[in-house]
């Protein structure tokens, strides 16, 4: 048992980890013409502007510099190793980032944490407005992420990979589904025809899938009529969302997105009648005292819940960097792991995700949510000594949240 | 059709069905958006159309829109011809007229927007941003993109716009200070950035809904600029206070 630093240790776990399987690392499509990026686990510092012509000079890359993060660029150029302007832009692939960061998930980020930077008052979830002790109005946070919050990316995946599929008419051979190693999950598409669309035309795409600039109307929604459950695209869409919504919504929720009393009375009396409605022509019509403005209220509120919550900014970005699959997120110690489309709803990224399978160490929690590794749970922790498997031990370090006592030598 | 072809689109003509009663073609998505993103008009919009398994469907009247729009790019695209050199004093008179021209401009956009900062006409967008930050809350990264250039455009000193996010827990003055220089154009690629339009805004969730003057501008500069007009008009004494 040998005292060590927690960055050198973490370093020389990574190291490992690249010595041992950086075989199983496979290079993106025409690796040539992609840029790669590193961050350093050491100096801190990105080396951008790389580029590989083999798989073996890759894999030695990754041995020797042990980055804490690796990136190759969904775009292809015809000079990746120049600076951005003289890169020669020859396309990119169609990318889509949805991490739990970015959605309102049911746990309300409960397992946050928040701390006052003037007073140093801390609470659980997402920083208040003001500080109730002090009243200023500046936080650190602390984010987690937890199985519900993983799940409801699972969802939003899910649901772009419907969109895609069905609307836009892509074959799933054409995607690559990968967990992150944090707090979501990227999708590639590659595919000829999209390949060389620009920022604008992706934006479209963009736009489809998060139902910007809707407009109901241009749909069909009228005062006696809408689409239909089975029509296809946004107006199928529209139609099972406002199924869906009208089935859940309590009279409180309907008040709460502006409708008036008379609207609200008349849909919570029929809705037995108005969901039986839908096997025919829609309630459209048949609803008595419900505007068109109501109705567009409503099907604003399906429209959120049919969108996929996808981060805009990364797929109408042509020259983004993306996590290599099977490199470790510095920020977990997870591995980016391929996920199977067919099998999505199985696939359970705390446990496929794990780099570290073997070993334990000792470390000293500061703070620590109730989280889940591997198939254990373990936490809540606050200040203590812990002994864990080697991947929760090293996500708790990588995560900053702990510091290394001792490994336990004899299981290496 | 033929022309059509001549593009490699992907189109095909339909034959009517109960479901697609209006329509006439069906083209392929990609070809579609090529040419639709720059049609203004909500009509135009992806998110507005019937698209299922890649195709949109199109009336005939809509398809010759979008050939318009192939066809304009394609004669724009053989107008760049690449001329490889000029005689000397040709190249000389080119020179004098771009400075010229640059000095010009300089002086109109001098004149339509004033020196100090007003901080009434800027648009809801900008005035969210303002807001959050000054707060000490955190925004996005398209956010301050947007609201950095923003503020650089309008006149304010890279000083004034580096302060404003000095109230943020993970400020780091070296990096804020390089990072607006960079946008400001005084650093790096020497580009001056301008903000992204309210389309894009749109798009990243910047855009906080419109006001009445945002419905008729699709820049938040526009916005600035007939804000200020505005305002200049309402009261024309008023300084900047």
């Amino acid at each position: 048992m040998i005292k060590i630093e927690t960055k050198a240790f973490i370093q020389a776990k990574f190291g490992e980890y690249y010595e041992k399987n950086a075989i199983s690392i496979q290079p993106p499509s025409s690796m040539e013409k992609r840029e790669f990026g590193f961050l350093l686990l050491k100096e801190r510092i990105m080396l951008r502007h790389k580029s590989f012509k083999t798989t073996e000079e890759l894999r030695d890359s990754l041995k020797r510099l042990v980055p804490s993060n690796v990136y190759y660029s969904s775009a292809y150029y015809e000079r990746p190793e120049e600076k951005m302007e003289e890169k020669g832009w020859l396309g990119a692939d169609l990318t889509f980032d949805i991490d739990a960061d970015h959605i309102p998930t049911p746990c309300a980020k409960t397992h946050d944490t928040w701390t006052c930077t003037s007073c140093k008052t801390t609470g659980d979830g997402t920083p208040p407005e003001k500080c109730p002790t002090c009243n200023e109005q500046k936080f650190e946070k602390k984010a987690w992420t937890c199985e519900v919050c993983l799940e409801s990316a699972k969802e939003e995946t899910m649901k772009l990979i419907d969109i895609l599929t069905k609307d836009f008419g892509l074959s799933t051979k054409e995607m690559s589904l990968g967990f992150s190693g944090h707090r979501g999950y990227h999708l590639h598409v590659e595919s000829k025809e999209i390949a060389t669309l620009d920022s604008i035309s992706r934006k479209e795409i963009v736009d489809y899938i998060v139902g910007i600039g809707l407009e109901p109307k241009l749909h069909g929604l009228r005062s006696m009529s809408g689409p239909n459950l089975d029509d296809f695209g946004w107006k199928g869409r529209i139609a099972r969302g406002t199924y869906k919504y009208l089935l859940n919504a309590s009279p409180e929720q309907l008040e709460k997105i502006g409708l008036p009393k008379g609207a609200i009375q008349s849909l919570s009396e029929h809705k037995e009648r108005i969901l039986e409605s839908w096997k025919i022509k829609g309630p459209w019509a048949m609803v008595k005292g419900v505007s068109i403005e109501s109705w567009d209220k409503i099907v604003e509120q399906a429209v959120e819940k049919q969108a996929a919550k996808i981060d805009t900014v990364v797929t109408t970005d042509i020259h983004r960097l993306i996590r290599l699959t099977n490199t470790l997120h510095g920020k977990t110690g997870l591995k980016k792991t391929k996920t199977p489309i067919a099998t999505i709803e199985e696939f359970d990224p705390l446990k496929s995700a794990v780099a570290f399978p073997h070993g334990t160490a000792t470390i000293l929690v500061s703070e620590a949510p109730k989280f889940r590794v591997g198939n254990d749970f373990h936490g809540p922790y606050r200040n203590e000594k812990v002994e864990l498997p080697m991947a929760a031990a090293l996500f708790l370090l990588c995560k900053g949240a702990a510091k290394i006592m001792e490994e336990d030598s004899d299981v290496r | 059709m033929k022309i059509a072809n001549n593009f490699k689109w992907k189109l095909r003509p339909i034959q009517p069905q109960p479901k697609l009663l209006n329509y006439d073609f069906a083209l392929d998505f990609t070809d579609y958006i090529r040419n639709a993103a720059i049609i203004q008009g909500k009509k135009w919009k992806l998110t507005n159309k019937s698209l299922a398994k890649g195709e949109v469907f199109l009336t005939k009247v809509e398809v010759c829109r979008l050939l318009e729009e192939e066809v304009r790019r394609y004669i724009e695209q053989k107008l760049q011809v690449k001329v490889k050199s000029l005689s000397p004093s040709i190249t000389n008179r080119i020179n004098r007229l771009k400075q010229l021209f640059y000095e010009k401009r300089g002086k109109t956009s001098w004149e339509e927007i004033p020196s100090e900062v007003i901080i009434v006409a800027y648009p809801p967008c900008i005035k969210r941003l303002h807001e959050t930050i000054s707060s000490g809350h955190h925004i996005s990264h398209i956010g301050r993109f947007t609201l950095t250039t923003f503020l650089i455009n309008i006149g304010m000193s890279t000083e004034n716009v580096v302060d404003l996010f000095r109230s943020l827990a993970d400020f780091n003055e070296r990096m804020t200070r390089y990072q607006v220089e960079h946008l400001a154009g005084l650093k790096g690629s020497r580009i001056k950035y301008i903000p992204p339009k309210c389309d894009t805004l749109r798009t990243h969730g910047v855009c906080p809904g419109l006001d009445d003057i945002c419905r008729r501008v699709r820049h938040p500069l526009a916005y600035y600029r007939k804000k200020l007009r505005t305002l200049k008009t309402e009261a024309p004494v008023a300084s900047g206070a």
